[in-house]
Protein backbone atom coordinates (compact mmCIF):
# COMPACT_ATOMS: atom_id res chain seq x y z
CA UNK A 1 0.00 0.00 0.00
CA UNK A 2 3.00 2.52 0.83
CA UNK A 3 4.68 1.16 -2.02
CA UNK A 4 1.61 2.33 -4.51
CA UNK A 5 0.89 5.42 -3.17
CA UNK A 6 4.27 6.48 -2.73
CA UNK A 7 5.02 6.00 -6.89
CA UNK A 8 1.23 7.46 -7.20
CA UNK A 9 3.40 10.42 -5.91
CA UNK A 10 6.06 10.29 -7.57
CA UNK A 11 4.24 9.79 -10.92
CA UNK A 12 2.18 12.99 -10.01
CA UNK A 13 5.02 14.77 -8.83
CA UNK A 14 6.63 14.39 -12.14
CA UNK A 15 4.09 15.28 -14.04
CA UNK A 16 4.09 18.34 -12.05
CA UNK A 17 8.27 18.89 -12.49
CA UNK A 18 7.68 18.48 -16.59
CA UNK A 19 5.12 21.02 -16.68
CA UNK A 20 7.13 23.41 -14.75
CA UNK A 21 10.18 22.50 -16.55
CA UNK A 22 8.68 23.39 -20.51
CA UNK A 23 6.52 26.30 -19.51
CA UNK A 24 9.87 27.48 -17.50
CA UNK A 25 11.64 26.90 -20.56
CA UNK A 26 9.17 28.11 -23.13
CA UNK A 27 8.80 31.69 -21.54
CA UNK A 28 12.18 31.79 -20.71
CA UNK A 29 12.85 31.12 -24.66
CA UNK A 30 10.11 33.85 -25.76
CA UNK A 31 11.99 36.45 -23.21
CA UNK A 32 15.39 36.15 -25.09
CA UNK A 33 18.25 34.42 -22.73
CA UNK A 34 19.65 36.98 -21.22
CA UNK A 35 16.75 38.11 -19.12
CA UNK A 36 18.26 36.52 -15.62
CA UNK A 37 21.54 37.90 -16.47
CA UNK A 38 20.36 41.58 -17.43
CA UNK A 39 20.76 42.99 -13.66
CA UNK A 40 19.52 45.87 -12.08
CA UNK A 41 22.50 48.13 -12.86
CA UNK A 42 22.03 47.21 -16.70
CA UNK A 43 18.74 47.96 -17.08
CA UNK A 44 18.86 51.20 -14.90
CA UNK A 45 21.20 52.48 -17.44
CA UNK A 46 19.38 51.63 -20.38
CA UNK A 47 15.95 53.07 -18.61
CA UNK A 48 18.21 56.63 -18.30
CA UNK A 49 19.13 56.87 -21.86
CA UNK A 50 15.71 55.53 -23.09
CA UNK A 51 14.93 58.44 -21.26
CA UNK A 52 16.64 60.77 -22.46
CA UNK A 53 16.11 59.99 -25.62
CA UNK A 54 12.27 60.12 -24.80
CA UNK A 55 12.92 63.85 -23.76
CA UNK A 56 14.95 64.25 -27.16
CA UNK A 57 11.91 63.48 -29.21
CA UNK A 58 9.42 65.16 -26.85
CA UNK A 59 11.18 68.48 -27.49
CA UNK A 60 11.02 67.82 -31.39
CA UNK A 61 7.24 67.08 -31.30
CA UNK A 62 6.86 70.10 -29.39
CA UNK A 63 9.13 71.89 -32.43
CA UNK A 64 6.98 70.33 -35.45
CA UNK A 65 4.07 71.56 -33.76
CA UNK A 66 5.05 74.83 -33.65
CA UNK A 67 6.21 74.15 -37.24
CA UNK A 68 2.50 72.74 -37.94
CA UNK A 69 0.79 75.58 -36.88
CA UNK A 70 3.09 78.17 -38.92
CA UNK A 71 2.60 76.39 -41.95
CA UNK A 72 -1.65 76.89 -41.23
CA UNK A 73 -1.01 80.60 -40.92
CA UNK A 74 -0.07 80.72 -44.22
CA UNK A 75 1.64 84.17 -43.98
CA UNK A 76 3.98 82.66 -41.61
CA UNK A 77 4.87 79.85 -43.69
CA UNK A 78 5.85 82.32 -46.17
CA UNK A 79 8.15 84.10 -44.09
CA UNK A 80 9.18 80.81 -43.15
CA UNK A 81 10.10 79.88 -46.42
CA UNK A 82 12.01 83.21 -47.12
CA UNK A 83 14.21 83.17 -44.46
CA UNK A 84 15.22 79.39 -45.49
CA UNK A 85 15.18 80.76 -48.85
CA UNK A 86 17.94 83.71 -47.21
CA UNK A 87 19.93 81.06 -45.69
CA UNK A 88 20.29 78.68 -48.72
CA UNK A 89 21.45 81.85 -50.78
CA UNK A 90 24.05 82.69 -48.55
CA UNK A 91 25.12 79.01 -48.02
CA UNK A 92 25.00 78.84 -52.01
CA UNK A 93 27.20 81.84 -52.37
CA UNK A 94 24.52 83.44 -54.78
CA UNK A 95 23.88 86.27 -52.87
CA UNK A 96 26.49 89.20 -51.66
CA UNK A 97 27.51 88.93 -47.86
CA UNK A 98 29.17 91.32 -45.35
CA UNK A 99 30.44 90.85 -42.01
CA UNK A 100 33.40 90.68 -39.68
CA UNK A 101 36.30 88.82 -40.87
CA UNK A 102 40.03 89.07 -42.20
CA UNK A 103 41.72 89.78 -45.27
CA UNK A 104 44.84 87.87 -46.57
CA UNK A 105 47.12 89.55 -49.47
CA UNK A 106 49.94 87.31 -50.99
CA UNK A 107 52.22 88.84 -53.20
CA UNK A 108 55.28 87.78 -55.20
CA UNK A 109 58.83 88.09 -53.90
CA UNK A 110 59.65 91.44 -55.02
CA UNK A 111 63.53 90.64 -54.57
CA UNK A 112 64.90 90.51 -58.69
CA UNK A 113 65.89 86.94 -59.62
CA UNK A 114 69.30 86.40 -58.74
CA UNK A 115 71.26 83.78 -61.56
CA UNK A 116 70.58 80.27 -60.48
CA UNK A 117 67.72 80.48 -58.29
CA UNK A 118 64.55 78.87 -58.93
CA UNK A 119 62.10 81.29 -59.96
CA UNK A 120 58.98 78.65 -58.80
CA UNK A 121 60.24 79.72 -55.03
CA UNK A 122 59.73 83.50 -55.94
CA UNK A 123 55.91 83.09 -56.89
CA UNK A 124 52.52 82.19 -55.10
CA UNK A 125 51.13 79.44 -56.31
CA UNK A 126 47.29 77.34 -56.71
CA UNK A 127 48.36 75.49 -54.17
CA UNK A 128 49.06 77.75 -51.58
CA UNK A 129 45.91 79.40 -52.39
CA UNK A 130 44.19 76.47 -52.33
CA UNK A 131 45.49 75.48 -48.74
CA UNK A 132 44.76 78.70 -47.38
CA UNK A 133 41.43 78.76 -48.29
CA UNK A 134 41.00 75.44 -46.87
CA UNK A 135 42.53 76.26 -43.18
CA UNK A 136 40.13 79.36 -43.45
CA UNK A 137 37.15 76.77 -44.15
CA UNK A 138 38.26 74.89 -41.19
CA UNK A 139 38.48 77.42 -38.70
CA UNK A 140 34.56 78.01 -39.52
CA UNK A 141 34.86 80.64 -42.44
CA UNK A 142 31.38 81.62 -43.43
CA UNK A 143 32.16 83.21 -46.48
CA UNK A 144 35.11 82.85 -48.41
CA UNK A 145 36.46 85.14 -51.65
CA UNK A 146 39.88 85.27 -53.48
CA UNK A 147 40.46 88.32 -55.95
CA UNK A 148 36.45 88.88 -55.33
CA UNK A 149 35.65 85.71 -57.16
CA UNK A 150 33.31 84.31 -54.37
CA UNK A 151 34.09 80.48 -53.34
CA UNK A 152 31.32 78.36 -53.52
CA UNK A 153 31.00 74.09 -53.44
CA UNK A 154 32.00 74.18 -56.98
CA UNK A 155 35.16 76.66 -57.33
CA UNK A 156 37.90 75.57 -58.59
CA UNK A 157 41.54 76.78 -57.63
CA UNK A 158 44.00 75.94 -60.24
CA UNK A 159 47.26 76.95 -62.14
CA UNK A 160 46.31 77.94 -65.55
CA UNK A 161 50.36 78.28 -67.14
CA UNK A 162 51.09 81.81 -65.62
CA UNK A 163 47.92 82.59 -63.56
CA UNK A 164 45.58 81.23 -61.35
CA UNK A 165 42.13 80.40 -62.40
CA UNK A 166 39.04 80.79 -59.61
CA UNK A 167 35.36 80.26 -60.84
CA UNK A 168 37.16 79.91 -64.37
CA UNK A 169 38.26 83.86 -64.19
CA UNK A 170 42.31 84.35 -64.46
CA UNK A 171 43.26 85.92 -61.36
CA UNK A 172 46.82 87.72 -60.59
CA UNK A 173 48.54 88.59 -57.65
CA UNK A 174 48.42 90.56 -55.79
CA UNK A 175 45.88 87.69 -54.05
CA UNK A 176 43.02 89.06 -52.07
CA UNK A 177 41.69 86.51 -49.86
CA UNK A 178 38.63 87.73 -47.43
CA UNK A 179 36.76 85.84 -45.54
CA UNK A 180 33.85 86.22 -43.18
CA UNK A 181 33.54 84.50 -39.45
CA UNK A 182 35.21 84.62 -35.99
CA UNK A 183 38.37 86.84 -36.28
CA UNK A 184 39.86 84.87 -33.86
CA UNK A 185 39.95 81.73 -35.03
CA UNK A 186 40.73 82.62 -38.47
CA UNK A 187 43.23 84.40 -37.74
CA UNK A 188 44.72 82.01 -35.09
CA UNK A 189 44.41 79.52 -37.29
CA UNK A 190 46.58 80.86 -40.47
CA UNK A 191 49.24 81.99 -38.32
CA UNK A 192 49.93 79.00 -35.71
CA UNK A 193 53.88 78.60 -35.48
CA UNK A 194 54.44 76.27 -38.75
CA UNK A 195 51.31 76.98 -40.08
CA UNK A 196 50.67 78.00 -43.86
CA UNK A 197 51.95 81.74 -43.59
CA UNK A 198 54.76 80.82 -41.76
CA UNK A 199 55.53 78.86 -44.70
CA UNK A 200 55.19 81.25 -47.31
CA UNK A 201 57.28 83.92 -45.30
CA UNK A 202 60.25 81.62 -45.16
CA UNK A 203 59.90 81.54 -48.66
CA UNK A 204 60.04 85.27 -48.71
CA UNK A 205 56.73 85.59 -50.34
CA UNK A 206 54.76 88.91 -49.19
CA UNK A 207 52.03 87.82 -46.98
CA UNK A 208 49.71 90.81 -45.21
CA UNK A 209 46.66 89.50 -42.21
CA UNK A 210 44.50 92.13 -41.31
CA UNK A 211 41.04 92.10 -39.47
CA UNK A 212 37.78 93.95 -40.48
CA UNK A 213 34.70 94.58 -39.58
CA UNK A 214 33.22 95.08 -42.48
CA UNK A 215 34.11 92.92 -45.09
CA UNK A 216 32.03 92.84 -48.42
CA UNK A 217 32.13 89.40 -50.64
CA UNK A 218 30.08 89.91 -53.70
CA UNK A 219 27.81 86.95 -54.93
CA UNK A 220 29.11 84.27 -57.34
CA UNK A 221 28.89 85.79 -60.86
CA UNK A 222 29.24 83.11 -63.14
CA UNK A 223 25.94 81.04 -64.09
CA UNK A 224 24.71 77.85 -62.32
CA UNK A 225 23.82 74.45 -64.13
CA UNK A 226 23.13 71.21 -63.35
CA UNK A 227 23.28 68.80 -65.98
CA UNK A 228 23.77 65.90 -64.40
CA UNK A 229 22.34 66.09 -60.67
CA UNK A 230 18.82 66.06 -59.70
CA UNK A 231 17.28 66.41 -56.24
CA UNK A 232 16.64 62.51 -54.97
CA UNK A 233 12.61 61.66 -54.52
CA UNK A 234 11.55 60.49 -51.38
CA UNK B 1 9.23 1.47 -11.75
CA UNK B 2 11.57 3.76 -13.59
CA UNK B 3 9.99 3.87 -17.21
CA UNK B 4 7.18 5.00 -15.46
CA UNK B 5 8.72 7.48 -14.11
CA UNK B 6 10.49 8.80 -17.37
CA UNK B 7 6.81 8.17 -19.07
CA UNK B 8 5.24 10.87 -16.60
CA UNK B 9 8.32 13.23 -17.19
CA UNK B 10 8.00 13.20 -20.48
CA UNK B 11 4.38 13.18 -20.72
CA UNK B 12 4.72 16.67 -18.16
CA UNK B 13 6.98 17.93 -20.41
CA UNK B 14 4.46 17.31 -23.41
CA UNK B 15 1.11 18.73 -21.63
CA UNK B 16 3.21 22.02 -20.13
CA UNK B 17 4.70 22.38 -24.20
CA UNK B 18 0.86 22.55 -25.41
CA UNK B 19 -0.53 24.56 -22.82
CA UNK B 20 -0.98 28.14 -24.12
CA UNK B 21 0.54 29.51 -20.81
CA UNK B 22 3.11 32.10 -20.43
CA UNK B 23 4.94 33.29 -17.16
CA UNK B 24 4.67 37.14 -16.43
CA UNK B 25 8.42 38.47 -17.05
CA UNK B 26 8.63 39.64 -13.61
CA UNK B 27 7.99 35.70 -12.36
CA UNK B 28 10.39 33.97 -14.59
CA UNK B 29 13.17 34.48 -12.19
CA UNK B 30 11.24 32.93 -9.10
CA UNK B 31 9.80 30.09 -11.20
CA UNK B 32 13.22 29.45 -12.41
CA UNK B 33 14.25 28.70 -8.42
CA UNK B 34 10.99 27.16 -7.60
CA UNK B 35 12.03 24.39 -10.72
CA UNK B 36 15.23 24.16 -9.22
CA UNK B 37 13.84 23.15 -5.62
CA UNK B 38 11.60 21.16 -7.49
CA UNK B 39 14.09 18.90 -9.26
CA UNK B 40 16.23 18.89 -6.10
CA UNK B 41 12.40 17.60 -4.00
CA UNK B 42 12.11 14.42 -7.02
CA UNK B 43 15.85 13.55 -6.67
CA UNK B 44 15.59 13.47 -3.21
CA UNK B 45 12.12 11.56 -3.35
CA UNK B 46 14.18 8.74 -5.82
CA UNK B 47 17.00 8.63 -3.36
CA UNK B 48 14.59 7.62 -0.03
CA UNK B 49 12.70 5.38 -2.37
CA UNK B 50 15.90 3.63 -2.98
CA UNK B 51 16.59 3.37 0.69
CA UNK B 52 13.23 2.37 1.52
CA UNK B 53 12.86 5.95 3.41
CA UNK B 54 10.20 6.90 1.23
CA UNK B 55 7.09 8.69 3.14
CA UNK B 56 4.86 10.00 0.31
CA UNK B 57 3.36 12.76 2.71
CA UNK B 58 7.45 13.80 3.56
CA UNK B 59 7.80 14.11 -0.33
CA UNK B 60 4.50 16.02 -1.67
CA UNK B 61 5.01 18.36 1.44
CA UNK B 62 8.41 18.95 1.05
CA UNK B 63 8.26 19.41 -2.89
CA UNK B 64 5.61 21.94 -2.41
CA UNK B 65 7.28 23.68 0.65
CA UNK B 66 10.61 23.69 -0.85
CA UNK B 67 9.88 25.07 -4.14
CA UNK B 68 7.26 28.07 -2.44
CA UNK B 69 10.23 28.96 -0.09
CA UNK B 70 13.11 28.91 -2.64
CA UNK B 71 10.95 31.76 -4.82
CA UNK B 72 9.99 33.45 -1.51
CA UNK B 73 13.24 33.52 -1.05
CA UNK B 74 14.41 34.57 -4.46
CA UNK B 75 11.79 37.05 -3.95
CA UNK B 76 12.83 38.71 -0.69
CA UNK B 77 16.35 38.68 -1.65
CA UNK B 78 15.46 41.08 -4.78
CA UNK B 79 12.99 43.27 -2.07
CA UNK B 80 15.96 43.32 -0.04
CA UNK B 81 18.34 44.46 -3.01
CA UNK B 82 20.51 40.68 -2.05
CA UNK B 83 21.13 38.40 -3.78
CA UNK B 84 19.47 35.69 -1.83
CA UNK B 85 18.38 33.98 -4.62
CA UNK B 86 21.88 32.42 -5.38
CA UNK B 87 21.79 31.12 -1.84
CA UNK B 88 19.16 28.98 -3.13
CA UNK B 89 20.96 27.86 -5.73
CA UNK B 90 24.09 27.13 -4.04
CA UNK B 91 21.93 24.72 -1.55
CA UNK B 92 19.66 23.48 -4.21
CA UNK B 93 22.51 22.54 -6.74
CA UNK B 94 24.60 20.83 -3.99
CA UNK B 95 21.81 18.57 -2.93
CA UNK B 96 21.13 17.76 -6.57
CA UNK B 97 24.56 16.78 -6.88
CA UNK B 98 24.68 14.85 -3.59
CA UNK B 99 21.50 13.21 -4.29
CA UNK B 100 22.61 12.00 -7.85
CA UNK B 101 25.90 11.00 -6.45
CA UNK B 102 23.81 8.35 -3.60
CA UNK B 103 21.34 7.48 -6.16
CA UNK B 104 24.37 6.20 -8.95
CA UNK B 105 25.88 4.31 -5.95
CA UNK B 106 22.28 2.35 -5.54
CA UNK B 107 22.41 1.67 -8.48
CA UNK B 108 25.80 0.19 -9.20
CA UNK B 109 25.37 -1.92 -6.46
CA UNK B 110 21.79 -3.13 -7.45
CA UNK B 111 23.40 -4.20 -10.73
Amino acid sequence: MRETSGKIAIMIICVIVGIMLSVQYRTSESYGPNLRTTRVDDLASINSSLMKENQNLSEEIVELREKLTNVSSESQLNADLQAELKKSNIAAGVTAVTGPGIIVTLNDNPRALQPGDDPNAYLVHDSDILSIVNEIKASGAEAISVNDQRIIAMSEIRCAGTTILVNWNKIGPPFVIKAIGNQQLLESGLTIKGGKLDELNSFGLQTQLVRNNNIEIPAYSGSIKFQYTTPKQK
Amino acid sequence: MWWITLLCLALGLFIGYQLPIFLPASMVEYVSIGVLAALDSVFGGIRAFMEDAFDATIFITGFFTNSLLAAAFAYLGDKLGLELYLAAVVVFGVRLFQNMGIIRRYLLKKY
